[in-house]
């Protein structure tokens, strides 16, 4: 029994290291005094304090931030929504709807960006709205996190017990009632798991994004791919750190709120 | 709770109006690195307006980005000679008023009636260079300053990279046999497709514009073919290395400052390529890409050292042996046809 947890241990230090080293070596690399090249040539934080001076790298991160929190705030509303629906309400439509989800989740991320840049000039030739920018990329980007976070509350909602909310309704609340009072704060943890994988999506977007981007609007993920093309300098490695350290954050951050959570609810 | 969701269309329709209004902008795509950060802040200044500059690396990607909506995102782009043909047959280009633009009289005559923008109709020239080898000097030996250091393959020098640029580098293994480079003859590119294809497996790759450049400084590779006006610069940062034409001859390029056809700021975009073509501010565009300026108000402006620069401004006979990718109509599919192959094998 022991020799296999070893193996077992062995195996899973084989995966992290293979999934950790890159990002390890991108950390490392961004305090690289050398401008070119995999010489390394001293310590410094150089490439950090020119990344303030840069406006078109601040320009991207604030971009990346406006649109990941908008477009993840409209679409967790809206998947919670549909995913409560599918759940708990049975109707001729259901069946369609409930595959059709599943759709977006698994067309490629190329077709997808191609036919939103395809139905943008469609509709921009007919009304002239659409104006390549921001805000299409946010309206796409709420396109294909609907799905999963849709997929996420739903799942969760089977697990859940139904006879909770049909206790409550007995009780004497109405729908509503029931939704804020009995629904939401069970589904919570679950809400809060799809936001910030609709969030991750939506940093981490390159391919839907590029697409359907206008003057201005380049986001990080964009102007990495951008840099990279030209040859990779540490300053690109300074901006990659700060985005993995704000992942990190940010999954700490949700974890200790759903801890949190599952503690508050348990007493 | 309905009523929320009802607010989002119309929410949603206003916010993605183009409502650009408040203070001027100009919207400029154009490659990385050419044009000069103090130039455009100085016409931020001049004009009372914000400049956005959108960035390519390569002309394919940016003709897609017009062709699919960009020809309305965008006041300024920047195409070469090759390009330029296909956009103004397309109609994603605005022709030039050239009451608006009277700094045009400062260009060269022989850029300001070319076979492929008779007239500076479509086009304002802004650079020109060539294309050819960048190289990490290797001391002790003596070069033999030809294509073949790149296509034959007892003549390598060390690993390189070629150019993500079709007519380029087609045109590169069309002058290594010492053909024309807008030759349409089925066997001449037979040929010039199996040099390349054969140099591609000895290669590192292809990449982009100033990204051969790049790996040669950072020692990844110690060829690359580049453009001048990138390799110049190389030069400069890293005196181990070498930018010349080969002998058999290569390409000239001419990147001119182009209008959309539906760009939303045409008056601003005309008053800033009237800027740029004024004879200060073209030299410091040339100092600044190290490109040669097709300005001749701007000669006067431009130190003599640059002037001076055979890999800049080459001597005559080697201006013989350098031709324009020239637009064959119809038969570019041929040229398509070939770095589709070349590229996917």
């Amino acid at each position: 029994m022991k020799r296999i947890k070893l193996q077992l241990c062995g195996i899973a230090g084989l995966l992290y290291a293979f999934l950790y080293t890159p990002i390890a070596v991108v950390m490392v690399y961004s305090f690289n005094a050398a401008k070119r090249g995999t010489a390394w040539k001293g310590f410094t934080t150089h490439w950090y304090t020119t990344l303030l001076d840069s406006p078109e790298k601040l320009l991207a991160v604030r971009n990346t931030l406006i649109l990941g929190l908008v477009s993840t705030g409209v679409s967790t509303v809206l998947g919670t929504l549909l995913g409560y629906g599918l759940a708990r309400h049975s109707g001729k439509a259901r069946n369609f709807v409930s595959w059709s989800i599943y759709l977006p989740v698994m067309v490629p991320d190329i077709v997808m960006a191609v036919g939103m840049l395809m139905f943008y000039s469609l509709v921009r030739d007919w009304l002239g709205l659409f104006q390549l920018g921001l805000p299409t990329m946010i309206l796409a980007h709420i396109t294909f996190q609907i799905p999963f976070i849709a997929l996420v509350v739903r799942s969760r909602l089977a697990g859940m017990d139904p006879t909770i909310e049909e206790a409550a309704r007995d009780l004497g609340a109405n729908p509503w009632q029931r939704f804020r009072f009995v629904t939401l704060p069970l589904l919570f943890p679950g809400i809060l798991a799809g936001a910030a994988l609709a969030f991750t999506l939506s940093i981490d977007d390159f391919v839907v994004s590029f697409f359907t981007t206008g003057p201005g609007a380049t986001t990080l993920p964009i102007l990495i791919y951008s840099s990279v093309k030209r040859g990779i300098t540490p300053d690109i490695n300074a901006l990659s750190t700060l985005m993995v350290l704000a992942s990190i954050l940010g999954t700490l951050t949700v974890t200790f709120f759903q801890k949190r959570w599952r503690h508050d609810n348990s007493k | 709770m309905r009523h929320i969701l009802y607010l989002l269309l119309p929410l949603v329709a206003l916010l993605t109006t183009d409502c650009s209004q408040r203070v001027p902008q100009l919207n400029i795509f154009t490659w990385s690195e050419y044009l000069d950060p103090k130039i455009i802040s100085e016409f931020e200044q001049k004009f009372g307006c914000r400049v956005v500059l959108d960035y390519y690396e390569d002309p394919e990607s940016m003709m897609a980005k017009l062709a699919s909506g960009g020809s309305s995102l965008y006041d300024i782009v920047v195409p070469s000679n090759s390009n330029l043909p296909a956009l103004i047959k397309r109609g994603l280009l605005a022709s030039l008023r050239a009451q608006n633009i009277p700094n045009l009289n400062n260009i060269d005559s022989r850029f300001s009636d070319t076979p492929f923008d008779p007239g500076n109709q479509y086009g304002a020239p802004y650079q020109w260079g060539t294309t050819g080898l960048y190289i990490r000097k290797s001391p002790g030996t003596t070069l033999d300053l030809s294509w073949a250091l790149v296509f034959d393959p007892a003549k390598a020098a060390g690993p390189f990279l070629l150019l993500d640029d079709p007519r380029s580098c087609i045109g590169a293994a069309l002058r290594y046999r010492g053909r024309t480079l807008n030759t349409t003859n089925s066997a001449e590119l037979k040929e010039a497709g199996a040099i390349l294809a054969s140099a591609k497996k000895r290669s590192l790759g292809f990449e982009g514009a100033v990204g051969g450049r790049n790996r040669v400084l950072s020692k990844g590779a110690s060829m690359a073919i580049v453009y001048s006006g990138d390799a110049l610069r190389g030069m400069e940062e890293d005196p181990e290395t070498l930018y010349f034409i080969p002998r058999e001859g290569s390409e000239i390029w001419l990147d001119s400052l182009s209008i959309p056809a539906r760009a939303p700021h045409r008056d601003l975009a005309e008053n800033f390529i009237n800027f740029m073509l004024d004879g200060r501010v073209a030299a410091r565009s040339a100092e600044y890409t190290r490109a040669a300026t097709p300005n001749k108000a701007a000669l006067e402006f431009i130190s003599p050292e640059l002037l001076k620069n055979p890999a800049i401004y080459p001597p005559p006979e080697v201006m013989q042996s350098l031709e324009y990718a020239a637009d064959l109509a119809d038969l570019n599919q041929l040229y398509d046809d070939l770095w589709t192959h070349i590229k996917a094998d």
